[in-house]
C-alpha cells in the first residue's frame, strides 16, 4: 500500500527509535497487567483465550474418548452432562467469540488504519478484565460442581431442574459478554474515527470491514443473550417466572431470546475468520483481491442477513411452521454472501502467484472446509431435512467443520501470518507448513465421520449408543483422528515459542506483504508508527507484471541451482 | 488522522428550547395519564383497547423523540450519530419480529386440515386417549426446591 | 509507494491541549469518538431494555385481562409523579451540560445537584412502591398473593370467585419487579456518575472545564434512563380498560 509520511514533533533518531519497541520498552509486570497499548493487550488476551482453548480440549478430549465404546468408557451420564456442557461453553463463550477480534482484531485494528491505539485504551484494558473476571467464574462454575443443561441453558431445565451451577457460569458468561461489547464498541468507534489521513473506507483492507461487521453484530446481539440469561438467574434465585410454563410463562421464547444472539454469534466467531483469510489470501496470491467491494459489502450483508435466521434452530420446537418457512428461505439468503467471499477468494487465487507458505496451506484448508460446512448448513437449514437431522451428530459435525474448520484454522494461520510482526522473530515455515497439513488431516478425520454417523442417527449428547454398535467404527475413526488434531494445535505452541529464543530476526516485511502494519518495523514502536502514514492508494496494490517477472526469476534461480546441481554431481561421476 | 469532515463546533441549544421541550413532554405525560381513563371507541378492525393502547403507545414515542431529538442532541449531531441511533432501534424492530411465531401459530389448527386425506395434520392428534402423567420419579429430573 | 512529507495541519498539536489523550490528534477527533462512542453503549442499552420490553409485549398480548386486573393495584399517581420528577432531571441536566458548553462552572453544580436530588426523590417514591407490593405479598414465589382479594379488592373478583389467573397476575409482577428494578439499577449507577460528575467540576479537573464532553456524556446516559421510563411508564400504569 503505498504511504507517506510526515515528520512528528518527536525527532528521535531512526535507529535508536527501531530498537525500543512495545515489548522491550518495559519489563515490569504492571506494566503488561496495567498496559493501555493494544499490543500488549492483545498479547494478553493470546494467553488467556489460548489457556481456555487448552481447557476446552481437553473437555473434548475426555468426550472422544468416552465415545469410543457404544456402552460408555469411564463416565457417568451426570458426568458426561457435565463435560460436554463445560466443552461447548468454554469454547464458544471464551475462546471462540474471543479470539479473533480480540487477539487479532486488537493488535492490527489500529496498526491496519495507521492510527496510534484504539479509540479507548483504558476501556480495552478494562475488556480484558472483565474477561478474565467472566472466565474465571465460569471455571469456578465448572470446579464447584459444573453444568449440565448443554451450552445452550434451554428452559425450563436451565430454571426450574438443573441442579448444578447454572448460575454462577451464566453470571460469568454475562461479564464475559460485556467484555465483547466494550470491544466492538472500541472498534466500531477507531474505525469511524481514527483512520489515517487519506484512509477512505474503500482503501481499508479487508480485514477491517470483517471487523466492523462483527462489531456490529456483538453490539446488537450480545445484549440480549445477557438480559436473557439474566432471566434465567433471576427465574432460579427469585422465582421470577418469565419462562415457567406452569405460571403461563413460555419456555420457547428463551429459544427465540437465545437463538437471536446466538445465531449472530455464529458469525461473530466466523466474520473474524473471514477477515483473517481476505488478508492471507489476498497477500499470498500477490494479486489484488478480486471484487474488493463485493467482500467488503458480503460482511455488512452477513451482518444484516444474519440477524434474520434465528428461527432455523427452532424448527422442532414448537415454533409456527409459517415462521418455519420464512426462517428456512432466509437461511438459504444468508449462504449467499458466505457464497460470495468464497467464489472472491478463488477468483482471487486464479492466475496470481500463489505462494504457499504456512498460513496460506491454513487458508486453502480453510476455503475447503468451511464450504463443506457452509452448505451442510444449508441440508440443516432446509425445515424438512434438519427435522430427521437436528440433534444428531450431523449438526455437531456441521457446526465444527464452520467453527473449528472456519475459525481455528483462521486462527492459526492468522497466528503464522502476523507471528513476525508481533514477536519480531521468524519461526520454521518448514514445520509450519507440515503441521498446517497435519491439521487439515487431523481435522476431517476428527469431523467427517461425524456426519456420517450423524446422518445414521447417532443423537448428539449421548454417551451410550448400545442400540446401534455398528457406530462404534465411526466413533474410533474421530477420536483417532481428533489425537492427530491435537497434535496439530500442540505442535504450535513448540515451534512458535522456540522462534522466540532462535529464530531469525523478521525486518517489517517478511511475507512482502502489503498493509500498513508491514510498513513499520517489527515489533511495532510503542506508537506503531514513528510518523503519522497518509495513505495514496487502495490496500492489495500489487502490480501483476512485477510479480511474474519476481515468480520468473524465482522459478529461473531453482532451475539453475538445479542444473548446477546436476552438473556438479555429473562432475563427481567423472 | 483526523478524518472529521463536520466539524463538530458545540451548537449551544437556547434555555427556551429547553423548556418548551420541558412543558411539552409534561403536557404529554398529563395527556396518556387522561386519555387512559377514557374508553376510546373502536376504529375500523381496530377495538376500542387497541385503540386505546395504540394511541398510549403513539404518546410515548413522541416523548421519546422529543428526549432524544432535542435533549440528547441528536437533531444537531452527526449523520453517523443518527444511524448508530437508527440501528438499535431497527435491530429491535427485528427482535419484535418474534411475534411473528406467536400470532401464526394458531392458523396452523384449521379445521379441516386433518380431513384431508394427505394434508397437513395437526400437532395434536384430536380423539387420541390421554396419556397418563407419567410418574416424575422415572424421569430423573425433579423441579428444584 | 510515493511520499510526501508536507502536512502542515496534521501530526502537530499532539499532546499540546490539556485534557487531550495521546492516542487522539485532536479535541474534534476526541470529542467526536466520544460522543460516538457513548452513542454505540446507548444502542446496546437499547437492545438489553427492548429485549424486556418485547417480553413484556408477549404476555401482555395473552394475558390482557390478567395484567389489567394486576394493574390495578399500582398507584398511577406515584407512577405519574416519578415520571414528572424524571423530565424535570433530564431538563436539568441538559441545562448543567448547556451551562458546561458555557464554562459556567457554578450553574453547571448546581444545576447536577438539583438532578441529583430528583434521583434520589424517585428512588424515594419507589421504595414506596415497592413496600405496598411487598406487604401485599406480590412479589413471585411460592407465598405470591396469599390474600388476593385483600390485594385487588373487588375488581378481582366475581361472584366471591377470582377471576384473574394468579399465574399471569404473578407473572405481571415478575416483569414489573424485574423491568423497574433494572431500571432502578441504572438510576442508582447514574447516581454513583454524577456524584462522580460533580466531584470533578468541584475540584476543577483539567478534565470537565475545558471539555464538556464528560458532562454531556453523563448527560446522554441520563436521558436515556429518563427514556426507558417514559415508557415503563404508560405500559405498566396505564393499562386502558379492556372494553
Ligand atoms: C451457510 C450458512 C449456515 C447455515 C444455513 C447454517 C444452518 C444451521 C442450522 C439450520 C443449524 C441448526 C441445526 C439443528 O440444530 O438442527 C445450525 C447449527 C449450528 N451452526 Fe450453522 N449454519 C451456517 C453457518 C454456520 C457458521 C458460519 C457457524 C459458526 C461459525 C455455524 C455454527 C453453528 C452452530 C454452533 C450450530 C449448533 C448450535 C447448537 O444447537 O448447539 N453455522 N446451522
Ligand atoms: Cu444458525
Amino acid at each position: 500500500m503505498s504511504s507517506t509520511v510526515i515528520a512528528t514533533d518527536e525527532l528521535k533518531p531512526k535507529a535508536k527509535a527501531e530498537e525500543v519497541n512495545y515489548l522491550n520498552v518495559e519489563h515490569t509486570i504492571s506494566s503488561w497487567l496495567l498496559t493501555g497499548d493494544h499490543k500488549r493487550i492483545a498479547l494478553l488476551y493470546l494467553v488467556s483465550t489460548t489457556f481456555f482453548f487448552l481447557l476446552g480440549g481437553m473437555a473434548a478430549g475426555m468426550i472422544r474418548y468416552e465415545l469410543t465404546s457404544p456402552a460408555g468408557v469411564v463416565l457417568e451420564s451426570d458426568t458426561y452432562n457435565k463435560v460436554f456442557t463445560s466443552h461447548g461453553i468454554i469454547m464458544v463463550f471464551t475462546f471462540l467469540v474471543v479470539a479473533i477480534p480480540a487477539v487479532f482484531g486488537n493488535f492490527l485494528l489500529p496498526l491496519m488504519i495507521g492510527a496510534r491505539d484504539l479509540a479507548f485504551p483504558r476501556l480495552n484494558l478494562g475488556s480484558w478484565y472483565m474477561y478474565m473476571t467472566g472466565g474465571t467464574l465460569i471455571l469456578a462454575g465448572m470446579l464447584f460442581g459444573g453444568v449440565d443443561t448443554g451450552w445452550t441453558f434451554y428452559t425450563p431445565y436451565s430454571s426450574m431442574y438443573s441442579n448444578t451451577q447454572v448460575s454462577l457460569v451464566i453470571v460469568g458468561i454475562f461479564i464475559a459478554g460485556f467484555s465483547t461489547i466494550t470491544t466492538g464498541i472500541n472498534f466500531v468507534v477507531t474505525i469511524h474515527k481514527m483512520r489515517a489521513p487519506g484512509m477512505t473506507w474503500f482503501r481499508l483492507p479487508l480485514f477491517v470491514w470483517a471487523m466492523y461487521a462483527t462489531s456490529l453484530m456483538m453490539i446488537l446481539a450480545t445484549p440480549v443473550v445477557a438480559i436473557t440469561l439474566l432471566l434465567v438467574v433471576f427465574e432460579r434465585t427469585f422465582k421470577l417466572p418469565i419462562f415457567s410454563p406452569e405460571l403461563g410463562g413460555d419456555p420457547v421464547l428463551f429459544q427465540h431470546l437465545f437463538w437471536f444472539y446466538s445465531h449472530p454469534a455464529v458469525y461473530i466467531m466466523i466474520l473474524p475468520a473471514f477477515a483473517v483469510i481476505s488478508e492471507l489470501v489476498a497477500n499470498f496470491s500477490r494479486k489484488r483481491i478480486f471484487g474488493y467491494h463485493f467482500v467488503a459489502f458480503s460482511s455488512l450483508a452477513i451482518a444484516g442477513l444474519g440477524f434474520l435466521v434465528w428461527g432455523h434452530h427452532m424448527f422442532v420446537s414448537s415454533q409456527s411452521m409459517y415462521e418455519s418457512i420464512v426462517f428456512s428461505l432466509i437461511s438459504y439468503l444468508v449462504a449467499v454472501p458466505s457464497a460470495v467471499k468464497i467464489f472472491n477468494w478463488m477468483a482471487t487465487m486464479y492466475k496470481g502467484n500463489v505462494v504457499m507458505a504456512s498460513p496460506m496451506i491454513y487458508a486453502i484448508a480453510f476455503l475447503m472446509i468451511f464450504t463443506v460446512g457452509g452448505l451442510t448448513g444449508l441440508v440443516l437449514g432446509g425445515a424438512g431435512t434438519d427435522i430427521h437431522l437436528t440433534a444428531t451428530y450431523f449438526v455437531v459435525a456441521h457446526f465444527h467443520y464452520v467453527m473449528v474448520g472456519g475459525t481455528m484454522l483462521a486462527f492459526l494461520g492468522g497466528l503464522h501470518y502476523w507471528w513476525p510482526k508481533m514477536t519480531g522473530r521468524l519461526f520454521n515455515d518448514r514445520l509450519a507448513q507440515i503441521n498446517a497439513v497435519i491439521v487439515f488431516i487431523g481435522f476431517n478425520l476428527t469431523f467427517f465421520p461425524q456426519f456420517i454417523v450423524g446422518w445414521m442417527g447417532m443423537p448428539r449428547r449421548y454417551h451410550y449408543y448400545y442400540f446401534a454398535p455398528e457406530f462404534q467404527a465411526y466413533h474410533i475413526m474421530s477420536t483417532l483422528g481428533s489425537t492427530v488434531l491435537a497434535l496439530g494445535f500442540i505442535w504450535p505452541a513448540f515451534y512458535l515459542t522456540m522462534s522466540l529464543f532462535n529464530g531469525k530476526k523478521a525486518g517489517p516485511n517478511p511475507w512482502g506483504a502489503h498493509g500498513l502494519e508491514w510498513e513499520t518495523s517489527s515489533p511495532p514502536p510503542v506508537t506503531n508508527f514513528l510518523e503519522t502514514p497518509i495513505v495514496m492508494d487502495e490496500v492489495y496494490d500489487f502490480d501483476p507484471e512485477a510479480e511474474h517477472a519476481e515468480n520468473r526469476r524465482r522459478i529461473e534461480a531453482a532451475e539453475a541451482a538445479k542444473s548446477d546441481e546436476r552438473k556438479g554431481s555429473m562432475e563427481d561421476h567423472q | 488522522m483526523a478524518s472529521s469532515t463536520h466539524t463538530h463546533e458545540h451548537h449551544i441549544v437556547p434555555t427556551r428550547t429547553y423548556v418548551a421541550t420541558f412543558l411539552g413532554l409534561v403536557v404529554l405525560m398529563v395527556m396518556t395519564v387522561a386519555i387512559a381513563g377514557v374508553n376510546l371507541p373502536a376504529i375500523g378492525p381496530l377495538s376500542g383497547t387497541v385503540v386505546n393502547q395504540l394511541v398510549a403507545l403513539l404518546i410515548a414515542v413522541v416523548k421519546a423523540m422529543l428526549v432524544i431529538s432535542i435533549f440528547m442532541g441528536v437533531k444537531w449531531g452527526s449523520t453517523l450519530t443518527k444511524l448508530w441511533v437508527a440501528s438499535g432501534f431497527v435491530t429491535l424492530i427485528v427482535l419484535f419480529g418474534i411475534l411473528g411465531d406467536y400470532t401464526t401459530r394458531q392458523f396452523e389448527h384449521q379445521p379441516g386440515w386433518e380431513k384431508q386425506a394427505d394434508g397437513a395434520l395437526p400437532r395434536v392428534t384430536p380423539n387420541e386417549p390421554e396419556v397418563p402423567a407419567a410418574d416424575s420419579n422415572t424421569l430423573n429430573v425433579k423441579i428444584r426446591q | 509507494m510515493s511520499a510526501i512529507t508536507d502536512s502542515m495541519d496534521h501530526g502537530h498539536g499532539h499532546g499540546h491541549e490539556p485534557g487531550l489523550h495521546h492516542q487522539y490528534e485532536d479535541m474534534v477527533q476526541q470529542t467526536e469518538s466520544y460522543i460516538v462512542g457513548m452513542w454505540v453503549f446507548l444502542t446496546t442499552e437499547v437492545m438489553f431494555f427492548g429485549a424486556l420490553f418485547f417480553i413484556y409485549t408477549l404476555y401482555r398480548w395473552n394475558y390482557q385481562r390478567d395484567f389489567y386486573i394486576a394493574h390495578e393495584h399500582l398507584n398511577v399517581l406515584m407512577g405519574a409523579g416519578n415520571t414528572t420528577v424524571l423530565l424535570f432531571s433530564s431538563f436539568t441536566m441538559v441545562m448543567a451540560v448547556q451551562s458546561a458548553q458555557l464554562k459556567k462552572r457554578m450553574h453547571v453544580m448546581g444545576y447536577l445537584v438539583v438532578t441529583l436530588m430528583c434521583a434520589f426523590t424517585f428512588l424515594i417514591v419507589k421504595y414506596f412502591e415497592y413496600a405496598s407490593k411487598i406487604a401485599d405479598h406480590l412479589y413471585p414465589g411460592a407465598g405470591f398473593a396469599t390474600d388476593a382479594k385483600l390485594a385487588f379488592g373487588e375488581h378481582a373478583m366475581e361472584g366471591g370467585k377470582l377471576v384473574a389467573n394468579m399465574n399471569h397476575v404473578q407473572l405481571f409482577y415478575g416483569l414489573y419487579f424485574g423491568m423497574t428494578g433494572l431500571h432502578a439499577v441504572h438510576i442508582i449507577a447514574g447516581i454513583l456518575v454524577i456524584i462522580a460528575l460533580i466531584r470533578l467540576w468541584y475540584n476543577k479537573a483539567n478534565s470537565v472545564i475545558h471539555d464538556y464532553v464528560p458532562t454531556e456524556m453523563v448527560g446522554l446516559y441520563w436521558h436515556f434512563v429518563d427514556l426507558v421510563w417514559i415508557f415503563l411508564f404508560p405500559l405498566f400504569y396505564l393499562m386502558p380498560k379492556p372494553h
